[in-house]
């Protein structure tokens, strides 16, 4: 008997179910209209589900990032002019608040919005520090402007700390000066005079809190110093007591003239304020502030570069895991196909 | 002269495909098509009636429990119940080997019921006998490709081998069926 007569015999010869299990597989069928699992309804394959996630996952960063970026460009605490002169101000300085910020770009008509938002409270001890920015028209301005500056630090009551003045093609000026509190903002208006503004800010942080830690901690340590002399002049103290409370004394009147010496730093810390002016030519390289869509890109495309070290982080922890658990299904699959040849080999 | 054997069964065996199913069949349809089909691949797998009635059964309650996940354009119905019926033979051929290895140890001389092995209604005493020598993974090839007429593809698919493999387990399986048929011609 050749191949094709015997796949013939056996095409000829093919099984039928026996009437007993087609009524029985009949009976099993009649359960379809009762069996309806509603669960398997809303099953997604692993593949779709992965063919519409991973789209999802990236379109949510990408719209995260564009938010965030958005947001942030904006700026809760930041004044910003854009470069064709209209001002938003956004600031959320709150009075008892430790550090306040605000920035300014832009040109001088704008000014007077940020001076006055921006300024020490009377009656509070408080770091002010500002730093402006202004272009002047070419190298001889720059020598006017730092010119011009020194003398009003002067005139205020102030001091220089720093000067670096270059003249030539590209002059610029570098000051450091510092003007009594009181008198900043008129120092930041008139330096503010001396060119066109490309970028300003003002820094205030707030000392009082930790002149009122100073002060109450001053008034404590006197108050036990008082009590330790008074304890001291008694004549009815043992020699070792006298001598443990002498040593107390030494530390209590050490620690007072640590706190008077911070008392007094703190106070001169907020007598004067520092203002850093940097006089620029158009030749100088200074950058102009970017817009907001510029801003905007830019975090944005921080928040990108975070979201993108943070799934590069969870896929090196992930992977020897994920490397463990395929080696294990490779392995099992690998056992049960031999075990499959060896069950059907006999 | 093997070569042309591997040609004939070709030419013997392609024929088209199935058409698939129309629109979403019922349940009670598809078993009532594709229950022969199960039922004699299940006879051949098992060379028992009783129990290939019985893993039959079990097929279908299984696949009527993951009737919903059935997916059309991952394969047809026949495949996917084939697929059902080998799992669940895997499943048997598995215990009865434990069984049996139970009963070795026990040093049990177990009654095995063999019954007369029925492969279908008009096959020859001979033929009959020369499937039972067959090997459980020869037969099951036998069944797919012959008797049931599956693909070479879908066989591939099905048994988790290449289309090479199947094409030669199946000549190997016709080639000692035919040696089988050879001595029996000549005692």
């Amino acid at each position: 008997m050749t191949s094709p007569d015997l796949i013939h015999e056996l095409r000829e010869s093919r099984p039928a179910a026996p009437t007993d299990l087609r009524a029985r597989v009949r009976e099993i069928a009649r359960e379809e209209s009762v069996r309806v699992p509603v669960r398997s309804r809303f099953r997604l394959p692993v593949r779709r589900g992965a063919l519409v996630a991973l789209p999802a996952a990236a379109a949510l960063a990408l719209v995260s990032a564009g938010a965030i970026g958005l947001s942030r460009s904006d700026g809760s605490e930041t004044a910003a002019l854009e470069s064709n002169g209209a001002l938003t101000l956004n600031s959320s300085r709150a009075p008892t608040a430790e550090t306040t910020t605000q920035t300014l770009s832009g040109s001088d008509e704008k000014r007077t919005a940020l001076d006055s938002a921006v300024g020490p409270t009377a009656g509070r001890a408080q770091r002010v520090s500002a730093t402006l920015t202004v272009e002047v028209k070419n190298s001889d301005g720059v020598s006017r402007a730092a010119q011009e500056a020194l003398d009003l630090t002067r005139r205020l009551g102030g001091h220089v700390v720093s000067a670096n003045v270059v003249t030539g093609e590209e002059g610029s000026a570098a000051l450091t000066v510092r003007v009594p509190v009181d008198r900043v903002q008129e120092a930041v208006v008139q330096l503010s005079g001396l060119g066109r503004i490309v970028s300003q800010q003002v820094k205030i942080d707030d000392l009082q809190g930790t002149l009122d830690r100073l002060d109450r901690r001053e008034r404590s340590v006197q108050a036990q110093i008082a009590i330790l002399v008074a304890r001291l002049d008694s004549d009815s103290l043992d020699a070792t007591t006298r001598a443990r409370l002498e040593a107390r004394l030494t530390n209590l009147r050490g620690e007072l003239r640590t706190l008077r010496r911070g008392i007094a730093g703190t106070n001169a810390e907020a007598r004067m304020a520092t203002v850093q002016l940097a006089v620029v030519t158009p030749d100088s390289g200074a950058v102009a502030p970017a817009s907001r869509l510029d801003r905007a890109l830019e975090e944005a495309l921080n928040v990108l570069v975070w979201e993108g070290v943070i799934v590069l982080a969870i896929l090196i922890v992930a992977a020897p895991f994920a490397l463990v658990a395929f080696a294990a299904w490779l392995g099992r699959r690998l056992y049960r196909r031999r075990e499959e040849d060896r069950l059907l080999a006999t | 002269m093997k070569l042309r054997r591997t040609e004939n069964v070709h030419a013997v065996t392609l024929e088209a495909p199935r058409t698939g199913h129309a629109a979403a069949p019922s349940f009670a349809a598809v078993a009532e098509e594709l229950l022969d089909d199960v039922y004699g691949y299940l006879l051949y797998m098992t060379k028992n009636w009783a129990i290939a009635e019985d893993l039959t059964s079990e097929t279908f309650e299984t696949a009527l429990r993951r009737w919903r996940r059935f997916d059309p354009r991952r394969g047809t119905h026949r495949a996917w119940l084939l697929a059902i019926a080998r799992s669940v033979a895997l499943d048997w051929f598995r215990a009865d080997a434990r069984r049996r290895r139970r009963e070795e140890r026990s040093g049990v001389d177990a009654l095995h019921e063999e019954r007369e092995p029925a492969f279908g209604e008009g096959l020859s005493a001979e033929l009959q006998e020369a499937l039972r020598a067959l090997s459980a993974g020869e037969r099951e090839v036998v069944a797919l490709r012959i008797v049931l007429d599956l693909e070479g593809e879908e066989v591939a698919r099905l048994l988790g081998i290449t289309p090479t493999a199947v094409s030669t387990r199946l000549h190997r399986a016709l080639g000692k069926l035919e040696e089988r048929m050879r001595d029996h011609d000549v005692a």
